[in-house]
Formats: structure tokens, C-alpha cells, sequence
């Protein structure tokens, strides 16, 4: 009874940490991943084999692959290019730039790590909107809207998904077949959403028309050379994503491929490529893994299954409905990754006792990706864009978040229910 | 050769009571780069320059983006003039700390003082601490260079 209490004073501990934000979240779980292992070895029921063992390799070598490629891109200029080019395409009409902005950052961040591709966008953003005479806060909140929204439409557009893919073993296929209809109905709906709720911002303003003819995209791309090689590498990794399934390759052995060959055929200061890759992510989701694969061997996760599949008498339909409800309100309030990797061993041990799991896969990532969503701490790319706003005559508060990002999280889970419901025998297999 | 050799001494100053909007006049009326803010005594508390205010009217993504050659026209931005209670608020609030030098400091001290703290103005004061001149990169540098011939 002990390990089960203690690993999950140590887990709860953790995610509180993370929530109050009292500690950066990265240190609180390498100290939790510490203390688990501690108390494992103390108690005897966790050892250092098993807490390696209990890594997701597969998921720290997908998302260390993406980042490689990312900080190859970053400096280059591309994303900056697109969020210029997008403006301009805009013609100075206010909606069609939250349209353009939005469709932007969502495309790139469904392939590409959404917080950097926030990161880049957003400053443009801001420039662009003040210099157009615009208020950026409606363009930022749709980004990191938009961006979190379309993320979950593929294996590798959201940290959740590479949890629950790698885990689960589905493919950049099942993702494209499964999740993409799902999130493009929603991420139309959040788009019509932020339109209405913003309407009075869009239709007052009055733009600059000269300067958004005189933007010029091309200026912003300071490496085309290496931006157009970045970019056939990662497209050629993306017919890869395709294809791993039927050729029986990891999509970590495709991501760090393309990394490999991307770095071989542009030769960039490695220095420079290694510090642009978020190092304190990988450890987050590393310790992550060990502080679960602790709760795991503690027996806490069991309990967890038991009181799950006392819920799974109800119709499956609406057990998957209830839990994208659950995952999207807990992920709008703490992190979504350690609850991803927390559910993940607890839907797997539903399908080794009967219960099918591969719905609760589906319910796991949309309740996950479009929870986030709700508050300004729901997600990275939502504290991103409201950090920067500060620095501008528009900040976002976080009542201001909860007012259009709350609705927007209401409206995609309702979507995602609705369909999950109504198309569940699509979600079984 | 000393700093107050070829400090101004016609210095202009601001007092701690004024607002943005005085240091906006004395900005324009005497096209100056820098003022210090002085106290009721004369000793300098902090300075203001031209590029704490011009700040104002950048927006905070300049400092977010590496260039910003993509934008070949700043639109709304060539026309930002600050809201009313901005320029009403004390200058304290944009006052930043202010390096001085005694009227007795070497040249190429401080030279080495301005690089150091990218300054382009550099107010000076007597050994009771009260302001009593101003010398700019250029004035300290030409008397510097001027031993040289």
C-alpha cells in the first residue's frame, strides 16, 4: 500500500508543481523522476533498469528529429516569410488576416512544432498589426487557437499525439483517416467562432491599405538556399510519415533520418542547430516517463484501470465522450503531456483486461489537443503569444483567454463528441 | 587634459516633478539627446534620452525580430502619438539611472565610461555631486584626438 500512496503523492505532487508554476516544470519532473526512483529502490518496487526501460524512446527520437529540423529552419526566415506573404495576401482585410494568419500557423504547425512555430509567427504578427493599425491580441489568440486546434490532425502535430501514436501504435495514416476529418470540421468551427467573437475588433478597424502593399515577404527570407533544402528534406519525411507503416519504419527513424540528411546537405554550424533544440522538452517528457513507469509498478495505475472499467459499463460510445470531456478539462488546466503519459498506461491496461482501447486513443488525443485550449495555460503556444503581448499596447489577459478561448475549447470538444458519438464505429478500429 | 576642458556648460536639465510631456519640450525646443533629472539641490537622479521616449512610439516586436526590412512601410506607426495620460505621467517613470563623472575625470576615462555604457551624452558634476556640465562622444573625443597633433 505504501509505494501505491507514496508514488502518487510523488506524481500529484508533481503535476501541482507544474500548475501553480511555483517551479519550472521541467525540474519539478527530473526531481519527481528522482524521488520515484528513491523511494522505488527504497521500498523495492522501481529500479533504475525498469525506470530506462520505461522510456519512450520511440517519442524522444520523433520529437528530437522535428526539433532538429525546426531549429535548421528558424533561421532562415521561412516562417517569417509566410506570415508576411499571408498578410499581404490579406489585401488589408482584417478577417481574411486572421483567416491567412491562422491557416498559416496552423499548416506549419501541423508538421512542425507548434510553440516554435508560434514563437516566429507572433512577433511578425504584432509588427504587422500595428503597423496596419490593428489590435494583434485577436490575431495572436487565433494562432495559438487555430495552431492547437489543427495540431491534433496528425501523428506528429502535437506532443499528445506522438505519445499516443507511439503507444498506441497508430500510424501518420490512422491520424490523416481518424483525427484530420474531426479537427477540420472543428477548426472550421473555431474559425467562424473567433470571427464572431472578434467581429468588433475586425469590422471597425480601418486598414492601411498602402502598407500592406508595400510588404514585401522576399525580404524576410534571409537563407533561401537552405530554406528550400530544409523544406524537400522535410517533405520527403513527411511521404516517409506516409509510408512507415507499410514499410515498417518508426517515425523516430524517419524524423532523425531527416534530420541526419537535412543537416548533411546544408552543413550549418552545429553549435548553433543543437542550441535552438529545446533540450529542457525532451528531459521533461524523458523524466515524465519515469516518474509514470514508477506510478506503474507502484500498482497506483491499476487502480486507476479498475475505477476506469467500472465506467466502461456504460455504453462505450459515451465512455469515450466522457473522456474527452475529462482529458480536455484536466488539459485545460495543467499540462496535457503528463496527463497524456499518465492515461496512456491506464487505456492500455483497459484493452489487456477486454475493453477495446482503440476509441479511448481517438477520445485520449482530441480530449488533449482541443482542451488546451480553454485557458491561457492550457497550452505552450497559448502562454507564448500572451507573453508577447504584453510587450505590446494590447495584452492579453487571462479573463480575455478564457472568453474566446473557453468557447473555443467548448465548441471543438463538442464536435469531436458529436462525431466520436455518432461515428463511433469508425473510432473502433 | 579634463572632462570639464570640453563639457558644455550651458547644460539643459529637467526636474524630478516634470512630466514626459516637459521633457517632450525640452527635447524639441533645444534638439538635444539627452537630460538629466535632476533634485531640488541640483544632484542628477537618472537621465532621460531621446531614445527612451522615441521608444514610446516603436512597437515592442522591433526587439522580437532580428530585421525588419520586410516592412516597407510602418503605416499606422509613422503617425503614433502617444495617449494623453502617457505623456501627463511623471518622467520618474521613464527615467532610467544615470552614469556621471566629476569635473576632474580623465578623458579617456571617461571615453572608456561612455563605450562601456553606450552613452552618447555624458552629464558631469562638481565633488558636491551637483550637476554643472554635459560632455557629448564628440566633445571628449576631438580634445582627445587634438593631443595627438
Amino acid at each position: 500500500m505504501a509505494p501505491l500512496i507514496l508514488s502518487s503523492i510523488v506524481f500529484v505532487a508533481c503535476l501541482g508543481f507544474i500548475f501553480s508554476e511555483k517551479l519550472n516544470r521541467t525540474i519539478a519532473a527530473l526531481a519527481g523522476a528522482a524521488l520515484m526512483i528513491g523511494l522505488g529502490k527504497l521500498l523495492g518496487f522501481y529500479s533504475e533498469t525498469e525506470a530506462i526501460a520505461s522510456i519512450d524512446w520511440n517519442t524522444l527520437g520523433l520529437l528530437m528529429g522535428m526539433m532538429i529540423l525546426v531549429a535548421m529552419l528558424e533561421p532562415t526566415g521561412f516562417f517569417q516569410y509566410m506570415a508576411v506573404w499571408a498578410s499581404r495576401l490579406s489585401k488589408g482585410s482584417p478577417f481574411r488576416l486572421l483567416v491567412l494568419l491562422g491557416s498559416v500557423t496552423t499548416v506549419l504547425s501541423m508538421f512542425l512544432d507548434n510553440v516554435t512555430t508560434v514563437v516566429l509567427i507572433a512577433p511578425v504578427t504584432i509588427l504587422i498589426s500595428e503597423v496596419l493599425g490593428l489590435s494583434p491580441a485577436p490575431f495572436l489568440i487565433a494562432e495559438a487557437l487555430l495552431s492547437n486546434t489543427g495540431g491534433v490532425a496528425t501523428l506528429v502535430g502535437d506532443p499528445p499525439n506522438v505519445l499516443i501514436g507511439s503507444a498506441a501504435g497508430l500510424s501518420f495514416n490512422d491520424f490523416l483517416t481518424h483525427s484530420l476529418p474531426v479537427v477540420a470540421v472543428a477548426w472550421l468551427a473555431a474559425l467562424l467562432l473567433l470571427n464572431l467573437m472578434f467581429r468588433k475588433e475586425l469590422r471597425g478597424a480601418r486598414v492601411n491599405q498602402e502598407a500592406v502593399a508595400r510588404l514585401q515577404p522576399e525580404e524576410a527570407l534571409n537563407d533561401r538556399r537552405s530554406a528550400v533544402r530544409i523544406l524537400i528534406v522535410i517533405g520527403g519525411a513527411i511521404v516517409f510519415f506516409f509510408l512507415h507503416s507499410l514499410l515498417h519504419l518508426t517515425p523516430s527513424f524517419v524524423a532523425l533520418s531527416a534530420a541526419a540528411v537535412a543537416l548533411l546537405v546544408v552543413r550549418p554550424p552545429l553549435d548553433d542547430v543543437l542550441r535552438r533544440v529545446e533540450w529542457s522538452v525532451l528531459v521533461f517528457f524523458g523524466a515524465l516517463f519515469v516518474m509514470v513507469g514508477g506510478l506503474e509498478k507502484a500498482g497506483a495505475l491499476e487502480s486507476i484501470v479498475s475505477l476506469f472499467e467500472k465506467g466502461a459499463t456504460i455504453p462505450p460510445a459515451l465512455f469515450g465522450v466522457l473522456l474527452i470531456w475529462a482529458v480536455a478539462i484536466l488539459s485545460a488546466v495543467v499540462d496535457n503531456v503528463p496527463i497524456t503519459i499518465a492515461l496512456i498506461p491506464v487505456i492500455q491496461g483497459l484493452g489487456e483486461n477486454g475493453i477495446n482501447p482503440e476509441p479511448l486513443w481517438w477520445a485520449l488525443a482530441f480530449g488533449a489537443g482541443f482542451g488546451g485550449n480553454g485557458t491561457i495555460i492550457g497550452s505552450s503556444a497559448n502562454i507564448v503569444v500572451a507573453v508577447m503581448s504584453e510587450k505590446t499596447r494590447h495584452p492579453i489577459s487571462s479573463i480575455l483567454w478564457l472568453r474566446r478561448g473557453l468557447p473555443v475549447m467548448i465548441v471543438t470538444c463538442l464536435i469531436a463528441s458529436l462525431i466520436f458519438f455518432l461515428a463511433y464505429d469508425l473510432f473502433t478500429g | 587634459m579634463r572632462i570639464s576642458d570640453c563639457m558644455k556648460k550651458n547644460v539643459f536639465s529637467i526636474p524630478a516633478t516634470a512630466t514626459v510631456r516637459d521633457a517632450v519640450q525640452l527635447f524639441v525646443s533645444h534638439h538635444i539627446g539627452l537630460l538629466p533629472v535632476l533634485n531640488p539641490d541640483n544632484h542628477p537622479v537618472g537621465v532621460v534620452g531621446l531614445l527612451d521616449l522615441l521608444e514610446l512610439a516603436l512597437p515592442a516586436a522591433i526587439h522580437m525580430l532580428e530585421d525588419v526590412d520586410f516592412i516597407g512601410d510602418f503605416g499606422a506607426l509613422e503617425t503614433y502619438r502617444p495617449p494623453e495620460e502617457v505623456l501627463a505621467q511623471p518622467i520618474t517613470r521613464l527615467m532610467r539611472p544615470g552614469t556621471v563623472v566629476r569635473a576632474d575625470s580623465g578623458l579617456v576615462r571617461a571615453y572608456a565610461l561612455m563605450l562601456q555604457h553606450k552613452l552618447h551624452d555624458l552629464p558631469v558634476v562638481d565633488a558636491e555631486g551637483r550637476l554643472i556640465g554635459i560632455a557629448s562622444r564628440v566633445d571628449i573625443g576631438t580634445l582627445i584626438l587634438s593631443g595627438w597633433l
